[in-house]
């Protein structure tokens, strides 16, 4: 009989780019210099807590419904009133979430695999948004970590914009001119996630969108 | 386009949410007759002007809130309180 602990996690993508391997692991390098590209994060763990007002946990969390901070390596994303998605490397959330405390009516579920993630980045981000959903993503409406959820391509999507954070580290612009370009964590649920990676990169296809 | 104004969300392309109906005050199950959940649950006023009913955030925060329509207008008035409790004519 197999020890289930001491067998590694495995993490199969729902999403197959013409640009990936298995497990969207990418095997090409056309995108590799583009200004615009979509990336499989599904990877990424992602934990939805659940809390009502007034807990020590939405005081921990401190995140309101349409915002998203960064903290200890996780993003902390105000989802919906009194939901939150952690989103993160496995170590990171891990010790995150262990810290939430769980006095009242607080709850903890694991996402990582019921939930595909992408992330489309580049100055034209936005306008190829604005192509598959009916919001506005002008930096006055939706800037740098805004949280929105809402139908992308007929999906139901949560949408994360972090233009600063990558894989547990915050970017810093090189440059004081230098223009970090726009970037969207989608999620949606894993049986969509094949036809909308698709549907945005025919959105995208105009733009010069390219899978990374 | 119909832009209801989600009390969580703002306004949002009505596509986003799902329309539940007239929002009627729920009978007592304990006193209420076979007649008085008949008209609850099926029967509606349809009425040409304003009329409360209920939507869900379905794309958005994913709450129920009440508001107030005019149905000859689409014109929306009173901002729903979240968390309002449902229930009762305009």
């Amino acid at each position: 009989m197999v020890d289930p602990n001491s067998v590694n996690p495995v993490f199969e993508s729902p999403i197959t780019s013409t640009n990936s391997g298995s497990a969207g692991t990418s095997i090409g390098t056309s995108a590799d210099q583009a200004a615009l590209t979509l990336a499989d994060e599904s990877s990424l763990t992602k934990t939805l807590i659940r809390a009502e007002p007034r807990t020590k946990a939405e005081r921990q969390l401190d995140v309101v419904f349409g915002a998203s901070r960064l903290v200890d390596g996780v993003v902390i994303s105000g989802q919906r009133p009194s939901e939150w998605l952690v989103i993160g490397e496995a170590n990171d959330v891990s010790t995150f979430v262990d810290r939430i405390d769980r006095e009242g009516h607080v709850s903890l579920v694991d996402h990582t695999h019921s939930r595909a993630m992408m992330r489309l980045t580049g100055l034209d981000a936005s306008r190829v948004l604005e192509k598959v959903c009916s919001l506005d993503w002008s930096s006055e409406m939706t800037p740098n970590g805004a949280v929105v959820s809402a139908s992308v391509a007929k999906v139901g999507c949560d949408i994360v914009r972090n233009d600063t954070f990558r894989h547990g580290s915050a970017l810093a612009s090189s440059a004081p001119t230098e223009v970090i370009p726009p970037s969207y964590w989608i999620a949606c649920d894993r049986s969509f996630a094949q036809y909308l990676f698709d549907a945005i990169l025919d959105a995208g296809q105009e733009f010069g969108l390219l899978p990374a | 386009m119909l832009l209801v104004p989600c009390p969580h969300c703002g306004p949002r392309n009505a596509s986003d949410l799902s329309y539940k109906g007239e929002s009627h005050a729920r009978p007592d199950p304990n006193s209420a007759t076979a007649e008085e959940w008949r008209s609850y649950l099926y029967m509606e006023d349809n009425p040409a002007g304003w009329l409360r009913e209920t939507w869900y955030c379905r794309s958005g925060c994913r709450r129920f809130f009440v508001l107030e329509r005019d149905t000859a207008t689409n014109e929306f008035r009173n901002p729903p309180v979240p968390g309002a409790k449902l229930g009762g004519k305009a």
